[in-house]
């Protein structure tokens, strides 16, 4: 059966150029007829002609670039020098072989959502069936979204800035700055190819405005990544499904009887899954977790010389007063907690904020005698005793190797401690911007044998290549010592870590290792048990930090000190035991709620 | 596309375009583009339009595109290794090269000398990569419609003999068959514009001659017997013949997949939309059908047919 068009009818409705013919029931075969009345134009105007050998080149080109077939992941030959991992590629596959390109991607941690994501946003492009493109994420992520993309993926995706950039094809925005007017409009009045949100679990509440943005999108397909889909109870999941696909679990009174005992008790499990597996995909760790490499951690206890014992507890005594005399309050203490934590590490940053105090103190101040005072005792000081042992570690492992300290100032001082001793250290910090932070990888990895660093978060610093690991001082905030880990201690590492402390006797530092390593047994744990803990023990009131802060100013003497850590370090073992062993009360891991094992598969990861 | 392929593409779209080759090897060009090439492939279009409204002379930008990064990096690390081993040998004693690299390593801070080699920028080509994506519209943008003629095999002895030749209209069609998923064909016609006679891959046939863009000496052209129109509809018809004998389970699939997700949203929303308060039911409607309409865009099987390029072609012979 064929549709009758002629070429007057198509020149009629002048500007489509589309001719439809009937190929089968349900399909029409649509030609697209521009191209005949350009050549007829040009043939009027008798030119101008192109190339024969261009001719030729663009014909060899789309030959190259067809696609042949349906169901092959095509997106990896235009990605030669990326290697994505087994379970990534089946998962990319799935979801758009089987599950027509809306899915949640919910792999533990660690296993690359991101790169699945990539993929299948790649294979969409170069398949030529999506072209506008919103990445939706936290606005933290924003730049390493467009840099992941840009390097492992090779496409053009956009940070958005200003108003004008929702015009690209490819664009990264925080979902609170999309769902804002002016931004707002223009999003909503685009139809998206492809929707893909990062740390999907925030929209798990149906009622936040973020949740309700997101439903209203237009899209085709869509991509939703959380390694948490179920946090608290069995609704957020119909919440997170229903902006897929609205009804895959029935209506909310369906899928309440059908599934939900009580809100986080599942029922009729099989079906459950069956039904979620038209929708989720979710890898994990194997049983051994990720298979890293060994991690070997040595706590390398200090005496300090009797000139910095004699600072150090100057100091003690000296914030001990102005913790009295501020009659406890916290607020205005934070500085002189710091200076406490710097005399641990080195002379320089103590006296830097000395400096700072000094200044900030009016002239005729009862202070600025005492700060003085302590100015000469740093004078007295003529060795660093960690720096020196340092040192003879460094000279020792004679490999490459990453000193992290928290202040600036013992980071001037260690370079240019190493640099007289004739070794070539090179800084790193968060203040950095982002191309001299790349030279300053380059030449770690070319011919610096040691790196200073004051920052460990932020992307960008991969140091798969150096397996060792100086703390020269250690943050209080646990999330930062796993972060520092992390750099080094991650997929790629061939060898096993040595991760070396430098802790001084009878200071504060000791009951902070001591905390750290065996209360939680930090250096130990596998990535992502951390949160768990922390996020548990920070119900409680503040974090460790402010704790400890607190800890230290108001106790009274040295063992006073020790049984307050100590308390607080029984406290976070308990945490861990119960995170460790799954007895928690309120689960929170998904694997609790509902089984999800039969949504993925098990990825043994080796470096 | 393997390095190879893509070597032998750089290299002859740098030629088609007059671009001058300054150096190059298996595995890498280094080129100085032309004004034309230069406007395609470099994304300054605020410079071009400055140079066209002030007529000044284009300073055109030199790139080192390399098509195998393998072996290319390989061989530079040899040439590096050589270079450093013959300056070893070249400083006598270790004062020299103590000296030498204390010269190289101030001379590194000279800037805007005139002796420093203009700064080329590196693009590796790839398939797959964005220049060489960049390289491919550029072949398209001036490769897609054309005019020319068969060069006579050999000249006639007769000075006033004249060989008749037919006009053609060849396209190469993209066929895209496209649901939530999708392939595609590439169909090439010739259709005589003197018999109507329509030929299948025609395109390979046309590689195999000599054409040029100049009209022959001692030829004459056959009367076009059909109108362009007419041509049209047989490439088309041409087309939808062999379409109709393919299989489209396919497509039984794909509308299948669509009646089924219809069929699931009408399970949400339908109770939705009769249990929505007064005030709120236009908006849940709405949402309904933005829904569906979503899903018809994302599964609805189709099949659409466009010219990659096309052109007149005047080839020897009546046919």
């Amino acid at each position: 059966m064929t549709i009758p068009t002629t070429p007057q009818a198509a020149s009629a409705e002048a500007g489509t150029a589309i001719a439809t013919r009937k190929l089968h029931p349900l399909v029409d075969l649509q030609c697209d007829r521009s191209w005949f009345d350009e050549l007829q134009n040009r043939l009027t105007k008798g030119g101008p002609w192109d190339d024969w050998t261009l001719y030729q080149l663009a014909m060899e080109a789309e030959q190259a670039k067809r696609i042949e077939s349906f169901d092959e992941l095509l997106c990896l030959r235009s990605l030669p020098s990326f290697e994505p991992m087994e379970h990534q590629i089946s998962t990319a596959r799935k979801v758009v072989h089987e599950m027509g390109g809306r899915a949640i991607l919910a792999d533990e941690v660690g296993l690359g959502k991101t790169i699945e994501a990539g993929l299948v946003l790649k294979e969409y492009m170069v398949r030529g069936l999506a072209k506008r493109i919103l990445i939706l994420v936290p606005a933290s992520l924003v730049l390493q979204w467009v840099r992941e993309l840009n390097q492992k993926f090779g496409i053009s995706a956009v940070a958005q800035k200003k108003a004008h950039t929702w015009g690209y094809d490819v664009v990264v925005a925080s979902i609170d700055t999309a769902k804002r007017e002016p931004h707002r409009e223009l999003v909503l009045g685009t139809d998206y190819d492809l929707i893909i949100i990062d740390e999907a679990h925030k929209l798990k509440n149906k009622k936040t405005s973020n949740y309700q943005f997101a439903n209203i999108l237009r899209k085709k397909y869509c991509l939703l990544l959380t390694a948490t889909p179920i946090q608290n109870d069995m609704d957020e999941l119909f919440n997170l499904i229903t902006l897929l696909k609205p009804g895959q679990l029935g209506g909310q009174s369906d899928f309440a009887a059908n599934f939900v005992v009580d809100k986080r008790l599942p029922k009729n499990e099989d079906q459950l899954q069956e039904a979620l597996s038209g929708v989720m995909i979710r890898n994990r760790r194997g049983d051994g977790g990720i298979h890293f490499t060994k991690r070997f951690v040595k706590n390398i206890p200090l005496t300090l010389s009797e000139d910095e014992k004699a600072l150090y507890d100057a100091v003690t005594e000296f914030v001990k007063e102005r913790y009295e005399e501020s009659g406890g309050d916290l607020s205005s203490m934070l500085s002189l907690v710091t200076l406490q934590r710097e005399v641990c590490s080195s002379r320089d940053a103590v006296f830097l904020t000395l400096v700072n105090l000094f200044k900030k103190t009016s002239e005729d101040s009862p202070m600025r005698p005492k700060i003085w005072e302590l100015v000469e005792k740093i004078k007295h000081i003529k060795a660093n005793t960690k720096a020196e042992k340092a040192m003879e570690l460094v000279k020792e492992m004679n490999d490459k190797v990453i000193i992290f300290t928290e202040y600036r100032a013992t980071q001037e001082y260690l370079l240019q401690f190493f640099r007289a001793q004739n070794m070539i250290a090179v800084p790193y910090r968060g203040g950095m911007n982002r191309g001299k932070k790349d030279w300053m990888m380059d030449l770690f990895r070319g011919r610096a044998q040691i790196l200073i660093a004051t920052e460990a978060g932020g992307e960008g610093i991969n140091l798969q290549f150096c397996h060792h690991m100086i703390n020269f001082d250690l943050p209080w905030n646990p999330m930062r010592v796993e972060q520092r880990i992390g750099r080094v201690h991650r997929l790629g590492q061939k060898e096993d870590v040595k991760i070396y402390n430098l802790c001084t006797i009878g200071t504060i530092e000791e009951h902070i290792v001591n905390l750290l390593h065996e209360k939680i047994n930090l250096f130990e744990l596998v990535i992502g048990e951390l949160d768990h803990i922390l996020e548990r023990f920070e119900k409680g009131d503040g974090s460790i930090e402010q704790r400890l802060a607190k800890m230290m100013l108001e106790a009274g003497n040295d063992s006073d000190l020790k049984q307050k850590i100590n308390h607080l370090g029984s406290s976070l073992s308990r945490i861990r035991e119960e995170v460790m062993t799954g007895d928690a009360k309120v689960a929170s891991s998904p694997d609790l709620l509902i089984n999800l094992d039969s949504l993925g598969q098990t990825v043994e990861v080796q470096p | 596309m393997n390095e190879k392929q893509v070597h032998k593409f750089v290299n002859r779209y740098l030629e088609a375009t007059e671009c001058s080759i300054l150096e190059k090897s298996p595995t890498h060009f280094t080129v100085k583009l032309s004004p034309h090439a230069d406007r395609e492939l470099t994304n300054r279009p605020y410079y071009w339009s400055f140079v066209d409204r002030v007529g000044a002379d284009p300073e055109t930008m030199t790139f080192l595109f390399v098509t195998d990064k393998h072996k290319y990096d390989a061989a530079e690390e040899l040439k590096k290794t050589e270079a450093a081993n013959a300056q070893a040998e070249e400083a006598v004693n270790a004062q020299d090269a103590a000296a030498n690299a204390a010269l190289g390593r101030s001379l590194g801070f000279v800037h805007g000398s005139l002796a420093a080699p203009i700064r080329v920028p590196r693009e590796d080509l790839f398939f797959g990569a964005r220049k060489l994506e960049q390289l491919f519209e550029a072949a398209k943008a001036k490769g897609s419609f054309v005019h020319l003629f068969q060069e006579p095999e050999r000249r006639s002895a007769n000075p006033f003999a004249s060989t008749p030749y037919t006009a053609w209209l060849g396209v190469n069609m993209r066929v895209e068959f496209a649901s939530d998923r999708k392939r595609e064909e590439i169909h090439c016609y010739g259709i005589s514009l003197a018999t109507g006679l329509c030929v299948e891959h025609f395109y390979d046939r046309l590689i195999t001659h000599k054409l040029t863009p100049r009209l022959p000496a001692n030829i004459h052209i056959t009367k076009n017997g059909i109108s362009f129109n007419k041509a049209l509809n047989i490439v088309e018809q041409t087309l939808e013949r062999k379409l109709k004998s393919y299989d489209y389970s396919w497509a039984e699939g794909a509308s299948a997949r669509l009646e089924e997700e219809l069929e699931r949203i009408r399970g949400y929303y339908e109770p939705l939309v009769k249990n929505a308060l007064e005030e709120n039911r236009p908006a849940v409607e709405e949402q309904f059908a933005q829904r569906q309409s979503e899903i018809r865009w994302q599964y609805e099987p189709r099949v659409t047919a466009s010219a990659i390029n096309c052109g007149i072609f005047h080839l020897e012979g009546i046919d």
